[in-house]
């Protein structure tokens, strides 16, 4: 056990996701077949012997409450193990929901001082990694920082990230959140280690302040006054934030990038209706480069794809480079390529989704829907013989009515 | 607690005919179906008619059967006033011993039963695929205002030698029993399946002991047939007594047959996936580019490069590329290496198969050892077994846990 109590920021609605964060926070967006991507983060903090988790949850929190249960599943149940999620709360006089990162941490400074750890980890419940936060811990101690920060080299340079400059000695000298042109390579992963009382003090002093966030608020005013250290991470870090980086991570696990069975992710095996109590897949079809999850029936192909539990694939239907959430249903001759379709949907006999217009960027989102991705939202239900372009979005639970939709248009 | 009704649940059997299957474990806590135990079928059948106390009766080797059932959560059998108790025989009571039998378990945990003072004993077999729902057994039960209502299935005339026969009057009352009679006179076959009053019960286990009878067939049911009203009930739907390595080949091929009757889904069978080595935390299985994959059950954790037709893998099985698979079950974590080629097969968990391994191969001798246990051309491999590569193994062979292969092995061998 390490002297760490562990804050995560998992309330995160995540525009960028479209319809897949409408309903859930982007931390209990389905991934890999099984999991949601909050189990990578909970399964780290496991992994490094962290016994105590405050999970900061705002946004929509059901699924990811349900998910959490017990905690046990990632053993963090016991004496002196265990998790709590802290939803916003009212107090007598003035209260309010969470209003920045930073302020959600301020709001639950109680929970903190509950636990006699020195040091507190913050941070996000949103990305896809396999990390031992022990390495750090070590690190910290080691260089009397007052704040760890954890950095990954990224060739691609993005306006969505906070980018550091480090010196030899992993001083950080320089922090630009989201800037227009980065300093470096090294964007921050919003892994954030700190000295208790440095950040009870700071937190203070930040919550007179109109702006409460981490990476724009806090870190730019301490690099150049207190010991701000850089922790360099090599090795996979995806952000997932786009629908387009979404899609590539999946990617990345068939492509051999991730390799699952070495990161030991755990999650929520009893949920309702998401592991428990189904079969095993039964599969009669042609499948090439594809995870498929038990319940799934696969009587026609499936192709450099990603299937969660219960998908259907029905002979003739072809299902290429697409990630399919829970119980979905493909029907017959139908055809779908480049597509994220989340839970329940129907795919009617012989429709086409997501094979023309890739070209065409949604005229909606056109800076996040332009690389041919087409998502189906929850329950969607497209009747047989319906054609969809690319870059489309059809928002959860629409009835599509219309025999044609075009590429990047939106239904909703 | 006041219950109404208290389920016994018979899983003790050796399941001798099994062979290897039952080295390490007892025949309720046989692999079937992939990712399921024999013992999941009555477990849920129990907890799916709305029984909620149960009785455990272990003797035989029963360390995976309580990791199995654990504190009975899978099935829902978990909470104040719902459980499942295992039951294992016990020393330092008056009458405590080994169980000698099924009515004598039975009889040495009265206690148990008359914790819950329940009208009605549900005793159980924890060997068979089935799936029922004991309501309307037991409506029929109170109808006839029986003693004692025994759970009937009409079986081929060539097969009653295998099991408990009865007959039945008009009124559906067993006028004879016969237990595996040479010449069966009926094709009803006894399921294993019993329903009794409890006053009745405990009466009919007392009067037993005093004449050392330790078996429901072979002592309870005949003496109660005298004294008491026994009635059947007729059955009607898939049973399986996957008693032999034949029928559990068989019945697990059942779940590929779409027409079968063995339809797990709708059954509602429920498992423990999160016992040690089960299911877990694996993450779903891959398919790579060179895998072909026709008719099969495939269980979370696997990795299939090679072909894989009509055959179940459970959890964790590797199947590497250019090897093809055929008519076989293959338990937990086995590893295959490439250019193999396996055929009417069962292999228990944890094997490693090397390359270019060619097993079920040559002629249809029936194994030399056990030839009544194999006769129809499966071989199986034992546990934690290692296969080199290029081996040759026949068909009908036995490969004992645990063995090193390094020679071929002709067809009814055993290694």
């Amino acid at each position: 056990m390490i002297d760490v109590l562990a804050l995560i920021l998992a309330g995160g609605r995540v525009d960028e996701l479209l319809c897949l964060t409408e309903n859930r926070a982007k931390s209990a967006v389905p991934i890999f077949g099984i999991y949601r991507i909050i189990d990578f983060i909970l399964s780290n903090l496991m992994h490094s012997t962290i016994d105590n988790v405050g999970l900061l949850s705002q946004y929509r929190p059901q699924e990811l409450v349900s998910h959490i249960g017990t905690g046990e599943h990632w053993d963090f149940i016991g004496r002196k193990r265990g998790i709590r999620i802290l939803s916003p709360y009212h107090r007598l006089g003035k209260y309010d929901w969470y209003k920045g990162t930073a302020d959600a941490v301020f709001q639950n400074i109680p929970y903190i001082e509950e636990f006699n750890a020195q040091h507190i980890l913050i941070a996000s419940a949103d990305h896809i990694y396999r990390m031992n936060y022990e390495p750090l811990y070590k690190y910290h101690l080691q260089k009397n920082a007052d704040v760890t920060i954890c950095f990954k080299k990224l060739k691609t340079k993005s306006t969505r990230f906070g980018y550091g400059v480090i010196d030899n000695n992993g001083k950080l000298i320089d922090y630009q959140e989201k800037p227009k042109t980065p300093p470096s390579e090294w964007v921050s992963m919003t892994v954030y280690l700190f000295k208790k009382d440095f950040l009870l003090e700071i937190l203070e002093s930040n919550s007179h302040e109109s702006s409460h966030e981490f990476g724009k608020d806090i870190i730019p005013k301490i690099v150049n006054t207190n010991r701000v250290f850089g922790f360099a991470f090599k090795d996979y870090w995806s952000y997932a934030r786009t629908i387009d980086s979404y899609h590539k991570t999946n990617m990345d696990l068939l492509n051999g990038k991730i390799d699952l069975s070495k990161w030991q992710i755990r999650t929520n095996l009893l949920e309702r209706s998401v592991c428990r109590d189904r079969l095993p897949a039964y599969i009669n079809g042609e499948i090439s480069n594809a995870i498929i999850s038990e319940e799934c029936v696969i009587e026609g192909k499936v192709k450099n794809s990603i299937l969660s539990p219960g998908v259907t694939v029905a002979s003739g239907a072809e299902v290429i480079d697409s990630i399919i959430f829970h119980d979905t249903s493909i029907e017959k001759n139908a055809k779908l390529q480049k597509v994220i379709c989340d839970k329940d949907s129907e795919i009617g006999a012989g429709s086409v989704i997501g094979t023309f217009g890739t070209e065409v960027p949604s005229r909606e989102f056109p800076d996040l829907l332009n690389t041919g991705i087409t998502v189906l939202g929850k329950n969607a239900c497209i009747p047989q013989n319906t054609i969809i372009g690319s870059n489309t979005v059809i928002f959860p639970s629409m009835q599509i009515k219309s025999i044609r939709i075009e590429p990047g248009s939106s239904v909703r | 607690m006041k219950k109404n009704i208290v389920a016994m649940l018979l899983a003790g059997g050796v399941g001798s005919r099994l062979n290897i299957l039952v080295r390490q474990r007892a025949k309720p806590a046989i692999v079937f179906g992939a990712t399921y135990r024999i013992i999941d079928f009555t477990m849920s059948n129990i907890a799916n008619s709305n029984i909620d106390v149960v009785g455990v009766l272990t003797q035989y080797k029963p360390l995976s059967l309580m990791e199995h059932i654990d504190n009975g959560r899978p099935w829902d059998l978990f909470g104040r006033t719902r459980l499942v108790e295992i039951l294992p025989p016990k020393t330092g009571e008056e009458m405590s011993d080994w169980y000698k039998g099924t009515s004598d378990a039975v009889y040495q945990n009265l206690g148990f039963i008359n914790d819950f003072a329940p009208e009605l004993v549900l005793v159980v077999s924890g060997d068979h695929i089935y799936h029922m729902d004991y309501n309307p057994l037991i409506r029929y039960h109170l109808e006839k205002k029986a003693d004692a209502t025994i759970c009937l299935i009409n079986v081929l005339k060539k097969d009653a030698h295998h099991f408990g026969i009865a007959d039945i009057d008009s009124k559906g009352r067993i006028v004879k029993w016969a237990e595996k009679p040479k010449d069966p006179e009926s094709d009803l076959a006894s399921m294993g399946v019993y329903l009794f009053n409890k006053n009745i019960l405990i009466s009919s286990l007392n009067r037993s002991a005093r004449t050392n009878g330790v078996d429901f067939a072979k002592d309870v049911i005949p003496a109660m047939l005298k004294e008491n009203k026994v009635f059947g009930f007729i059955f009607k739907g898939y049973w399986r007594d996957v008693g032999t390595i034949d029928a559990y080949w068989n019945a697990n091929m059942d779940i590929l047959r779409k027409d079968s009757g063995l339809t797990i889904k709708n059954w509602r069978i429920k498992t423990n996936t999160s016992a040690k080595g089960e299911i877990g935390d694996r993450p779903s299985s891959y398919f790579s580019q060179s895998c072909l994959i026709s008719r099969s059950l495939i269980a979370r954790g696997c990795i299939v490069e090679g072909q894989v037709k009509n055959s179940l893998l459970s959890p964790g099985v590797r199947v590497h590329r250019n090897t093809v698979i055929t008519d076989s079950i293959i338990f937990h974590d086995t590893e295959i290496g490439s250019k193999s080629n396996i055929q009417k097969c069962i292999i228990d968990k944890s094997v490693t198969i090397g390359n270019a391994v060619i097993i079920g191969t040559g002629n249809p001798v029936q194994n030399k050892k056990f030839p009544v246990h194999l006769h129809t051309g499966l071989t199986i491999v034992g546990k934690n077994a290692n296969i080199h590569s290029d081996i040759k193994i026949g068909k009908n062979c036995i490969i004992r846990p645990g063995a090193e292969v390094l020679k071929d092995c002709c067809s009814g061998n055993t290694v």
